[in-house]
């Protein structure tokens, strides 16, 4: 959040970029604010935006002019894009959005960067496809004239000095909405998991072309639900392009989700059958039901019981960590126990039945506990 | 077709170079302005014999294609503000950029508008989206369409049609640095594969080392083209430095020439005040003393029109900078700072 008294950002400059901030989908980042005037008050009127794209952020420098708020800003693309030039593309594509964009600008109207900025962005994509259009290689023609039916690919050439030159994909995959399908769900932004599909290029026609690498990739946010890194990629078989392989993987892709979704609720359930043994639990993730801390006594000796639900519940049991509320360690912190995952579990039981087995356990195993933190305390 | 030449260079003079400079490091914000000058075909060095006719054609060929040219910026234009010629769009408003070249580039050939200029503080030395659009819009142009068609100024122009397509970015490090640092990078900008070339900067400066610059750059001066040595162009140096009093020679020239040399030779003899060059003999002779003090007066009321002068110009540079400090108030305002 950029505020309007530090660093000094004009009042209208800093509403344009709050309201791009916070209204857009895209988690679009101020990398850097600065001012290009000469005399104080140092006004900030230019900064580096981080925008997301193809799975990567692209650098765009925005130059207001403080002096001349009412004119609209420019911008300045990044080194390697010398050659995307947004005006000849719209022109090309008969397109007038951007030409509306800054021919109505109105400084006092916030939305105003935000839509430039994304109207810039659909160029920008479009301007990729181009290059890769004309580079001599005919998998990647192909593939660019397949996937046409298909919304949301973005595409771009990577292009490091070291490296190879490839071309990649980001595919935004599965047409369904994360967001909607997790009951009370708190993400911010609209989860979308994507296929990334970097191809090398390849100057001549080979007759066996080299698989591309592939790899799902979906926010840190989305593995609460279910961790992405773990699913296991169908085979890309020889001579293959993406228009096949996507549908594979999207089937695939959709019977986890539909199964992490549905272990949402059996980990609910679970943790709702823990209340008549423990009490109503001290805190509880109520979203994901990944997370419960229950309290516990034993005579006079209190505890708390941590319980952490893998995605992989109820075929993986859930971890326990005892936490004691009368032995302090030497730092002043309450005494833990190590997590414990080592007691009688069938995923087959019912869950009163889990509850009620980790409470037979957790009965015995506090007397261990007992001595264990009288040890620790000091 | 001369209309868009590769250009070789860019040849700058130091005094406009550190001018144009020293016009941006002063404004506290940022400038765009034009650039005006001249674009030369110098003669190249390696001049070849062409005691081989078969394969002269081909080395010809091969120099036509690379590129010879010269833009030589003799002066520019700062509007001290951004935007002063087009539009968000990069699209050019011809009635604004006749108002900023009004008094450059319309009867000298040497003068002509050869390209733009945008300096911005702390800012990569790229063009920008909007610098694009303006230096196409710009170079599409000829100077029919930019109302600088004088006629006899193109036929003497070596190159009529070059569009200004001279592009020259100015800026400062991003970081704060403890040595001032500016940073400046010349383009022309080439309307058939609608890219940017970056092109580098000859800056002329004074001194032995460059007397060799000098012998190929043409400077310019403000100051009007006197008519004194209009009446024979085939006469000595000497004959041309005499004034032209009797016009007897003049006949040939035509009504309209004449009258414009009358009315230079009006202007000369108000500064002068009576003491035409004739009076000059009276220096020497029996009425020198009375001559000296009279001469001594004239300066003496120069001095006082001098003085004059510069308080009319300290008061209207109070007036100005007065208007500066309501416009920024005004600014401030409209951007909702106060």
């Amino acid at each position: 959040m950029v505020t309007a008294s530090e660093p000094m950002v004009p009042p209208l400059i800093a509403a344009q970029l709050n309201y791009l901030l916070t209204h857009s989908p895209l988690s679009i980042k101020v990398e850097q604010i600065w001012s290009g005037s000469k005399n104080p008050p140092f006004l900030s009127d230019r900064f580096t935006l981080l925008i997301p794209f193809c799975l990567d952020y692209i650098k765009w420098d925005v130059i207001y002019n403080a002096q001349n708020p009412l004119v609209a800003p420019d911008i300045v693309f990044s080194a390697a894009d010398e050659s995307f030039h947004p005006f000849s593309i719209s022109a090309e594509g008969h397109s007038h959005s951007l030409k509306n964009v800054l021919c109505d600008w109105n400084c006092k109207d916030p939305s105003k960067l935000l839509l430039l900025i994304h109207e810039l962005r659909v160029l920008y994509n479009v301007y990729q496809r181009k290059k890769i259009g004309q580079l001599d290689d005919e998998r990647l023609k192909f593939e660019i004239s397949t996937i046409h039916s298909r919304e949301g690919i973005e595409v771009c050439m990577n292009s490091a000095p070291d490296k190879a030159n490839e071309v990649k994909f980001s595919v935004p995959l599965l047409d369904i909405d994360l967001n909607k399908m997790v009951h009370g769900c708190t993400w911010k932004h609209r989860q979308q998991i994507f296929l990334q599909v970097i191809f090398p290029i390849s100057r001549k026609y080979s007759l066996a072309p080299t698989a591309p690498r592939i790899k799902l990739v979906g926010s840190s946010e989305l593995k609460a639900l279910f961790p992405i890194e773990d699913v296991k990629l169908p085979p890309w078989l020889d001579g293959m392009c993406m228009a096949e392989y996507l549908p594979i993987i999207e089937d695939t892709l959709n019977t986890q989700i539909v199964e992490a979704v549905a272990a949402i609720g059996a980990r609910r359930r679970f943790i709702e059958a823990l209340a008549p043994l423990f009490g109503r639990p001290l805190e509880a993730d109520p979203v994901f039901c990944r997370k419960a801390t229950v309290f516990a006594c034993s005579g006079v000796f209190t505890f708390l019981v941590h319980l952490s639900l893998s995605t992989q519940f109820p075929k993986q049991q859930p971890v326990l960590v005892l936490q004691s509320s009368q032995h302090f360690n030497s730092q002043g912190t309450p005494v833990m126990s190590p997590p414990l995952t080592d007691y009688p579990w069938s995923p087959r039981w019912e869950e009163p039945k889990m509850a009620e087995r980790i409470y037979d356990f957790l009965a015995e195993e506090c007397l261990n506990f007992k001595k264990f933190g009288s040890l620790a305390h000091v | 077709m001369d209309n868009d030449l590769p250009l070789e260079k860019i040849a700058i003079s130091g005094p406009t170079l550190a001018s144009l400079i020293q016009r941006f490091s002063s404004s506290n914000g940022d400038v765009d302005g034009l650039l005006f000058g001249h674009v030369t075909q110098p003669t190249p060095a390696n001049l070849l014999d062409d005691d081989f006719p078969s394969s002269s054609s081909i080395s010809s060929s091969i120099r036509s294609d690379s590129p010879t040219l010269v833009a030589n910026i003799t002066s520019f234009f700062c509007s001290g503000t951004l935007s002063s010629f087009y539009d968000s769009l990069g699209q050019l408003n011809i009635s604004a950029l006749n108002r900023c070249s009004l008094g450059n580039g319309k009867d000298d050939q040497q003068q002509r508008l050869i390209g733009w200029f945008v300096g911005r503080r702390r800012t990569p030395l790229r063009p920008s989206m909007r610098e694009f659009s303006v230096s196409s819009s710009l170079s599409s142009k000829t100077l029919e369409t930019l109302n600088f068609s004088q006629n006899e100024s193109i036929s003497i122009s070596p190159f009529p049609n070059f569009p200004p397509c001279v592009f020259l970015l100015l800026s400062s490090p991003l970081s704060d640095q403890l040595i001032h640092t500016h940073d400046y990078r010349a383009f022309q900008f080439r309307r058939s594969s609608e890219v940017f070339e970056p092109k580098s900067i000859d800056v002329i400066n004074i001194g032995p080392a460059f007397r060799g610059h000098y012998g190929a750059f043409s400077p310019n001066s403000q100051f009007p083209w006197l008519s004194c040595a209009m009446k024979d162009f085939s006469s000595s140096p000497s004959r041309e430095m005499e004034i032209v009093s009797e016009d007897d020679k003049g006949k040939e020239e035509s009504l309209l020439s004449l009258k414009k040399i009358a009315k230079e030779q009006r202007g000369l003899d108000s500064c002068a005040e009576g003491f035409e060059v004739g009076r000059l003999s009276k220096l020497v002779g029996s009425e020198a003393v009375n001559y000296t003090l009279e001469v001594e007066d004239l300066y003496g009321k120069m001095l006082a029109k001098l003085e004059g002068l510069a308080r009319l110009v300290e008061k209207s540079s109070a007036l100005v900078l007065e208007q500066e400090r309501c416009n920024i108030k005004l600014r401030n305002k409209v951007s909702g700072l106060e």
